[in-house]
């Protein structure tokens, strides 16, 4: 009977994380199998089965989603006290020196000097309050920002750079690991292993060989690998 | 092989480290050695700093900066030259092995060296390249 990868990942003890980095497939693509948002993809099947060690058949292809958690009943709400009377709200103290120099370097972009702007507010700059400066302050950006011809937007590509994605060895490693093929691998110590890959990530590759032991190789320690068998392809 | 993977191997063989703890123990910046193991580009670290690390490391300091001058974007730069004009690419390896063959593909990690005649393909890893010259 086929059970929910969730249900089977759990048994086995193995966090999602763990799962994710030997199978080589994402979190976020993991948690979708196991809310059943996503029915499993075949290849990814093999593969999961192989890391939770069990057949594939065992693993439902789709997971039934997981059972909401019922909320505890929240408290009754206290009863609200009857609102009190509002003050009235406090007066905005006098604008600040540094608000009038802003405001009238802004006005004189437009020509407009101080008694004009003075006129157009309808009282002297000194009895100005902060938030009386803040909004012409405002009002003038806000104009600044209409007249300006819009920016050009930028034509520029991004130069593609490999090195910015690992994408072509994991997808050897995945069409090796799908085929089956042994790979033999050479460490800088002069070290070699010889296997079929059974998981890989960024960072690590596992690999079972011919006795049936599983070896994680860290590829900070590899130097290269090719198919097993293959002459010594490329040594000068 | 770039300053920065000779730096992450020798903190692996050092005992895999922390590195600020490397860092506050050589007296570095804070950042300083993550900085340089990750950049991809050679933008000057200073001889007074790589000699701290290299004191720290026991190694000489002329082998760092053997490496500061194979810096990443540098091979990269190589391997799409190479990849592109179709060359045969020779590269010697930290095993002390010379291989040489057409560069089928490249990446973050690793390049895929297929021999010449359409032989098999060896995929080599960036890091373990020590140097490397065209035909």
């Amino acid at each position: 009977m086929p059970e929910d990868l969730r249900t089977i990942r759990d048994r086995k003890g193995m966090s999602v994380n763990q799962l994710a980095s030997r199978s080589g497939i994402s979190i976020a693509t993991l948690i979708q199998y196991e809310k059943g948002e996503q029915e499993i993809h075949p290849g990814d099947l093999r593969r999961l089965a192989k890391m939770l060690y069990v057949d594939e058949w065992d693993i439902n292809p789709r997971s039934s989603p997981p059972p909401r958690k019922e909320r505890p009943a929240k408290p009754p709400r206290p009863k609200k006290e009857p609102p009190k009377e509002k003050k009235p709200p406090p007066r905005s103290p006098p604008a600040r020196n540094t608000q009038i120099v802003h405001l009238l370097a802004l006005a004189a972009r437009f020509d407009v000097d101080r008694a004009a702007l003075e006129a157009e507010i309808g009282k002297p700059l000194e009895e100005l309050t902060q938030k009386e400066a803040r909004y012409w302050n405002g009002r003038f950006m806000r104009r600044m920002a209409e007249e300006q011809p819009p920016k050009r937007a930028i034509d520029r590509k991004r130069a593609y750079l490999p090195e910015g994605v690992d994408g072509f060895e994991l997808a050897y490693l995945q069409e090796q690991q799908e085929a089956g093929i042994p790979l033999h691998f050479t460490l800088f110590d002069g070290q070699t292993f010889e296997g079929v890959v059974v998981g890989f990530s960024p960072y690590q590759i596992t690999i079972r060989e011919p006795g049936g032991n599983e070896i994680t190789l860290n590829k900070l320690a590899l130097a290269y690998y090719r198919k097993a068998g293959d002459a010594a392809g490329g040594a000068a | 092989m770039s300053l920065g993977d000779e730096l992450r191997y020798l903190r692996a063989f050092h005992g895999g480290g922390n590195l600020m703890e490397i860092e506050d123990e050589i007296g570095l910046k804070p950042g300083t050695l993550r900085y340089m193991e990750q950049r991809y580009r050679c933008v000057g670290e200073d001889d007074e700093v790589l000699a701290k690390i290299a004191a720290y490391y026991d190694v000489p300091l002329g082998t760092l900066q053997y490496h500061r001058e194979r810096y990443r974007k540098a091979i990269s730069a190589y391997l799409q030259q190479a990849m592109e004009a179709e060359t045969t690419a020779r590269f010697e390896l930290r095993t002390g092995e010379t291989l040489a063959g057409r560069v089928r593909w490249w990446d973050l990690g690793a390049f895929g060296l297929e021999s010449e005649g359409g032989g098999p393909l060896t995929v080599v890893q960036r890091h373990a390249v020590l140097d490397w010259q065209g035909q």
